[in-house]
């Protein structure tokens, strides 16, 4: 018996220490970007954990003299992010009602459909897009460029998936309800379906901003006007000019990962919990 | 008696049939926006990619019809053919790497242990950050005088000594491996979420009578829960592979367009903005595009035979 329980304890302290090493790994490395960010260019690559003063010139730094100014970096990737979730939102929440609750012809076709669409990998259509953008005058250093970044990202197939999914465990009895009193197909949406929607609303809202404001490739592509570019593509072109100025370099990094993890911080459990949901549902 | 249910029925199959088609037309309606645009820019545009495939086309100028010259010509050149080599070997070795760790995390935050929930958000937050970020970050660590060397160095290890000079990214030797590393890390969060979330699904009787039984941790692992994981394992390596072989933003913030040094980190969708976006050659582009799909749709077909179809609708 007591060998046994040495045993269990031994088993512990081993999973405890491997749990610890790895959120080590995880957690350091933003750290270290964080440390970085207020240290002095020569004190970099002394590599001490901690800065010797708490120097805000790199922040100083990327608020005065970059351009595109660091405003303008923020506003463009939070201005895409907001009208990208705001679209996804709208097109997602109605097409998966539409495919959960409505009966019309054809809906399973065109519901197989938009299932097919997420086997097309992005990088693929990448050639085509561009050229048919370039053809429509969208690829310019005009504002309408917004619109290209728009049109590509308007809707996802796993939104309107995880809308439907959603609605289709709404029970029924809350239509019949409202069924017996009048109500047509719309207002069953607007009065019935988007106020119990509340949990897959936050849900796609943080999927589709996190993915919108992290995206490099599409940006890297479309954008044309320095005035346009976001977070990733500046960091991207900062990258080559900045060289071995670091400080600068992470603070920049730190700023543009800072909205990504309050959310995180506010919506953790959230967040976790609904991803869990959504590879169930897969 | 028979007017009468006639009456009676008349009004209901009437409001019946306007409620029908009041609900197809709602039902078209919510599904027309979403639909059009998939119809273009997802299933459109993959005709219209064999179309510019087809052609010599640049960006201005007459366009010279090639037939399947574009597709030829990508296996004559050398830097595609590394591009190809660069793509699979990464596939091949992240997919695994990332696999293998986000199952053993998964495992690991599973365990009744306290603070589980405290462990399972840290290891998970790698993969919610940007990739320019998070590789900028790497690019600092790895740098010769950087983080990662001094660890080595504090563990013994002579950096003058390594055969790359601890240059990580900038041998062409180790600067593959490198991002590999880079990508596991960030990827097993993710990967580590989706076994959780078939872990949690697992009904406990199972082991419950393997350990009445006397099977051992390790024998309920490799065959209780391990085949019971088979619809998880199937989703994690496909979904894996496929954003494996589209490789792109590690390789251009760390190598550049060129996926420096030496084209270590040429990929194959880093050769497509290179032939589109630096040389201008967009059906050339569309044909690499169309080759990664194939590549992409014949790995993915032989993973779901591999796995058998019942793993593919997500049942055990």
């Amino acid at each position: 018996m007591e060998g046994r329980q040495l045993k269990i304890k031994i088993g512990k302290f081993l999973l405890l220490g491997a749990l610890i090493s790895y959120s080590l790994v995880s957690f350091i490395p933003f750290f270290w970007s964080i440390s970085t960010s207020f240290k002095t260019e020569s004190e970099v690559f002394l590599n001490h954990l901690l800065p010797q003063h708490l120097n805000t010139d790199a922040y100083v730094h990327i608020a005065t003299k970059i351009t595109p100014t660091l405003y303008t970096l923020f506003f463009n990737s939070l201005f895409i992010a907001v009208v990208v979730v705001i679209l996804h939102l709208i097109l997602g929440s109605t097409a998966g009602y539409a495919f959960a609750r409505l009966r019309f012809p054809g809906r399973d076709i065109l519901f197989y459909m938009v299932l097919a669409t997420m086997m097309i990998p992005d990088q693929l259509r990448v050639v085509p897009v561009y050229i048919l953008l370039v053809k429509m005058g969208l690829i310019s250093a005009h504002p309408s460029n917004y619109l290209a970044i728009f049109l590509l990202k308007a809707v996802g197939a796993l939104d309107i998936f995880l809308f439907r999914q959603y609605f289709l465990n709404i029970p029924k009895e809350l239509e019949d309800a409202a069924r017996i009193d009048g109500a047509g197909p719309i207002q069953m949406f607007t009065k019935i379906m988007l106020p119990n929607a509340l949990p897959i609303i936050a849900t796609v809202s943080i999927l589709t901003f996190q993915g919108s404001w992290n995206d490099l490739f599409w940006p890297s592509i479309i954008l044309q006007a320095p005035n346009h570019w976001t977070l990733p593509f500046g960091i991207l072109e900062f990258q080559g000019q900045f060289q071995t100025d670091w400080p600068p370099m992470m603070a920049l990094v730190v700023l543009s990962t800072l909205p990504i993890l309050l959310i995180y911080l506010f919506a953790q459990k959230f967040i976790i919990n609904m991803q869990l949901g959504s590879a169930v549902k897969q | 008696m028979t007017t009468q249910t006639q009456v009676a029925h008349k009004p209901v199959t009437k409001t019946r049939r306007s409620r029908n088609l009041k609900e197809y037309v709602t039902g078209w309606s919510f599904v027309a926006a979403p639909m059009s645009l998939f119809a273009v820019l997802s299933i459109g545009i993959l005709f219209y990619a064999i179309y510019i495939s087809r052609y010599d086309w640049g960006l201005l100028g007459a366009r010279k019809y090639l037939g399947w010259q574009n597709f030829s010509d990508s296996f004559k050149d050398p830097v595609f053919l590394k591009a190809i080599r660069n793509s699979l070997l990464y596939a091949a070795l992240v997919v695994p790497l990332q696999t293998a760790l986000g199952l053993t995390l998964a495992l690991l935050v599973n365990s009744k242990i306290k603070g589980s929930n405290f462990f399972r958000a840290t290891f998970y937050f790698p993969s919610m950050a940007s990739s320019a970020a998070i590789t900028t970050l790497f690019i600092l660590l790895m740098t010769p005088d950087g983080l990662f060397n001094k660890i080595l160095h504090f563990f013994g290890v002579n950096i003058g000594n390594l055969f790359n000079q601890g240059q990580w990214l900038s041998d062409s030797r180790t600067a593959l491996y490198s991002v590999i590393m880079l990508n596991a890390w960030t990827t097993s969060g993710t990967m580590m979420l989706f076994y959780l979330a078939n872990l949690q699904g697992i009904d406990g009787t199972y082991e419950e009578v393997a350990k009445t039984d006397g099977a051992n941790r390790w024998q309920i692992l490799r065959y209780i829960t391990l085949p019971l994981l088979k619809p998880a394992h199937f989703f994690v390596i496909t979904t894996g592979m496929i954003g494996a072989l589209q490789l792109y933003d590690q390789a251009i913030l760390a190598g550049g367009a060129d996926g420096s040094p030496n084209y270590s980190l040429m990929t194959m969708v880093l050769y497509i903005y290179n032939a589109c976006f630096r040389q201008f050659k967009f059906g050339y582009g569309a044909a690499i595009g169309l080759e990664l799909f194939v590549l992409i749709f014949s790995l993915t077909l032989a993973q779901r035979f591999l796995f058998g179809s019942r793993a593919w609708k997500g049942d055990n």
